[in-house]
């Protein structure tokens, strides 16, 4: 049977297609072509003034490799990124169903609990190198109260605590922001499902398990990843409070990439770790959404 | 219908010979803007630092320089340092580059001067008259194959801030050698007092104290070692040669003669702990010469004096290396304006020259401006003219090898498991990754 002439959208005619091209020709050139251009530089010597560089291959990859930058900024990188989903988010739905309560002075503290969230992470970042700060910081202070000796409570001069710390800070700030999200989230279940439950018997744990967390589930996918993209992107804590140090011990990827690319001057190693930090994060992004899209389905 | 479309296409016309009349007055706007139309050259110029209250480069130059020269108009620039250096690489890509730019000496910092005149970008100005007149050192830290490139804007000094209040109620003396300080030290601890403090939150205050004992240890043996390193005839892994540095300076952390919480503290604080009487040293610079003289909680008098990291019977070495430079454009079109300028400016008889000697206060050690010295800073300026000291070291490596030495040092005091043999092999590496060897 011959095909009939192939009949006109009448909803997306075909000269539709020509209003894409200048948000095309705007992505392509401040998005595509830039992301090309860091695949190139990655593979070249660029120190960022010099144009007269040299083609090295996959040199700068090897001795990010090598010399262990790489897995040392990738492994602080997901611890951070792992405190930072489970607190935060443990956090900030602990305290949206306290505050989805009837309670006195609710809003008073809905609005405390999102303070934080207003500051730049500038002024965060020193408020709480203050607070940590081991000779007459707030919590050093404190703790001479109960006897422990000045300049001993030191967690951010001490690698094995110091991204910790850093992380706990990102938490503090952001907390409120997924808080926010959850309440959201929380005012949308119908109150008659509760009430249902309620009818039938159900514990508060199983209100929350069977009823409160399955409907918001959308939710918790929306801010499980933004904390992983929050996560992932760390940087302004390292920059602010430790500097990457003690030693290397709070150097994340973002972290790492400045310092090669402003510090060394290496434009085309920072290149070559920009590379591969874009991998890593489009990666573990993509594979959390589709585990949580599939728990939600699940739930 | 009809008519609105020709309306619409009227509007469309009108708006496009608008937008093409609006990039014309533009051009000729450059072309003949204030300064071109009535007759002046606009001599442009980008600092690097923090804009002080009365700030010579901003506030005073523009005028001194316009007076001096009335065909010219001066428009100056200045941002801090990260600020600085992303202008500055931004600017010098795209040829927009200002006439007149702030350069570090050697290889030191993003604008240093070798890689920007190894680029090109700089201008010599080894037959200026004031360059002749510049000390060898001074001329040597400005210097890329064989051409002077920036005018030194004179010198910046490491040293070690004291307590001269605290030395003299424990009978202490300047101490003369390496164990004289230690014995200081202990004397001072004995007495229940912090010898030392540092803020090594921020890494970069490694440097102060390493550099001064690289002064004493390295150099003095050895005054190439730095175009060894470059050649591969010298490394950081050699004996006796950078693990005697670091092993001496671990020696200030492992007998706690440094605060042991440090690495907890920003240099900020560390000053701040200096000028509260809370400790009777701290290494530092002359740069930090108005943080550490603040008012504290305590009230005592400053001394600064070189940390004399010699063995007995030897000299004692300062590490001083040159202040920023003022470097010309090379694409500039005003060069030899810039060139009278700086003439003026450095050459030690202008109103220019009096005007930054009086307002900036440099520590110099040459010219009229040298009578004018901050008596902190004399002897210094003396063991400098005599030849008794050495620049800081990472003047002399790719910038960024200092960054692996603080970070590895700071492993090393902060109990990581990191030996001094480790921290040398990293320097090492990253000096070759870094030089491409």
């Amino acid at each position: 049977m011959k095909r009939g002439k192939k009949k006109k959208s009448l909803v997306f005619p075909g000269r539709m297609y020509w209003f894409m091209i200048p948000a095309l020709a705007f992505f392509i050139t401040f998005w595509i072509i830039p992301v090309f251009q860091l695949f190139y530089y990655s593979m070249t010597n660029f120190n960022g003034i010099n144009y007269n560089y040299d083609f090295v291959g996959m040199k700068n990859y090897l001795t990010l490799f090598k010399e262990g930058t790489l897995i040392n900024a990738t492994k602080n990188t997901l611890i951070y990124t792992v405190i930072m989903v489970a607190a935060s988010n443990i956090l900030g739905l602990a305290l949206a169903m306290a505050l989805n309560v009837k309670i006195r002075g609710k809003a008073f503290f809905r609005t405390v609990s999102f303070i934080p969230a207003l500051f730049s992470a500038i002024v965060v970042g020193f408020i709480w190198s203050y607070v940590y700060m081991p000779n007459g910081g707030m919590i050093s202070s404190i703790l001479e109260l109960f006897g422990v000796q000045e300049g001993t409570f030191n967690v951010l001069g001490n690698y094995k605590t110091a991204l910790y710390a850093i992380a706990l800070v990102e938490v503090w700030k952001g907390f409120g922001t997924t808080m926010l999200i959850y309440l959201a989230g929380l005012q949308t279940v119908d109150e008659s499902l509760i009430e249902a439950g309620r009818i039938d018997g159900c514990s508060e744990w199983q209100l929350i398990r069977k009823i409160k967390l399955p409907l918001i589930s959308a939710t918790i996918t929306i801010n499980v990843i933004l904390s992983i993209i929050s996560g992932l992107k760390a940087f302004d804590y390292s920059f602010i409070m430790t500097n990457g140090g003690p030693g290397k011990s709070t150097n994340t990827l973002m972290f790492t990439i400045y310092k090669i690319a402003f510090n060394d001057q290496m434009m085309g190693k920072a290149s070559a770790l920009s590379v591969v930090a874009f991998i890593v994060i489009i990666l573990i992004t993509v594979c959390m959404l589709i585990f949580m899209n599939k728990r939600e389905v699940e739930l | 219908m009809k008519r609105k479309r020709l309306a619409a296409v009227l509007l469309t016309g009108m708006l496009s010979m608008g937008l093409l009349a609006g990039c014309g007055t533009e051009s000729t706007d450059k072309g003949g803007d204030e300064g071109e139309s009535s007759g002046k050259k606009t001599i442009t110029m980008m600092f690097q630092g923090v804009t002080a209250e009365n700030d010579f480069e901003t506030t005073v130059l523009p005028g001194l320089i316009e007076e001096q020269f009335p065909d010219v108009t001066v428009e100056i620039t200045k941002l801090p340092d990260e600020q600085y250096y992303t202008a500055l690489k931004t600017k010098l890509a795209s040829g927009e580059c200002p006439d007149i730019i702030k350069v570090q000496p050697r290889h030191a910092g993003a604008n240093a001067v070798v890689s920007l005149a190894e680029a090109g970008y700089l201008e010599p100005l080894t037959d200026l008259e004031f360059i002749q007149e510049e000390p060898d050192s001074a001329k040597e830290d400005m210097t890329y194959d064989g051409e002077v490139y920036a005018a030194s804007t004179g010198l910046s000094i490491l040293g070690t801030w004291y307590n001269k209040d605290m030395f003299e109620e424990n009978n202490l003396e300047i101490p003369t050698n390496w164990d004289e300080f230690l014995n200081c030290c202990k004397v001072l601890k004995d007495a229940g007092i912090q010898p030392i403090v540092m803020g090594d939150k921020d890494m970069f205050v490694t440097q102060f104290g390493l550099y001064q004992i690289a002064a004493n240890q390295l150099y003095p043996e050895n005054p190439d070692y730095d175009e060894q390193l470059a050649s591969g005839d010298a490394s950081f892994t050699d004996e006796g040669t950078w693990d005697t540095i670091l092993d001496m300076y671990n020696t200030l952390y492992e007998e706690g003669y440094v605060d042991e919480s440090s690495l907890g503290l920003g240099q900020q604080q560390a000053q701040q702990k200096f000028i509260d009487g809370e400790a009777a040293m701290t290494f530092d610079g002359s740069f930090s010469h108005a943080a550490v003289c603040a008012d504290g909680s305590a009230e005592f008098e400053r001394g600064f004096f070189p940390l004399p990291a010699n063995d007995e019977g030897e000299d004692t070495y300062a590490c001083i290396a040159g202040a920023s430079g003022i470097a010309v454009y090379s694409g500039s079109e005003n060069k030899d304006i810039c060139k009278e300028i700086l003439q003026s400016w450095f050459g030690g008889e202008s109103d220019i020259y009096s005007g930054w000697a009086d307002n900036d206060k440099p520590i110099i050690s040459w010219g009229p401006a040298s009578e004018n010295i901050d008596p902190l800073f004399q002897l210094f300026a003396d063991m400098y003219n005599e030849g008794k000291s050495y620049y800081f070291c990472n003047q002399g490596w790719p910038s960024g090898t200092e960054n692996e030495m603080e970070a590895k040092f700071s492993e090393l005091i902060g109990g990581q498991g990191t030996t001094v043999k480790d921290i040398t092999e990293s320097m090492q590496l990253k000096y070759e990754d870094l030089s491409g060897n």
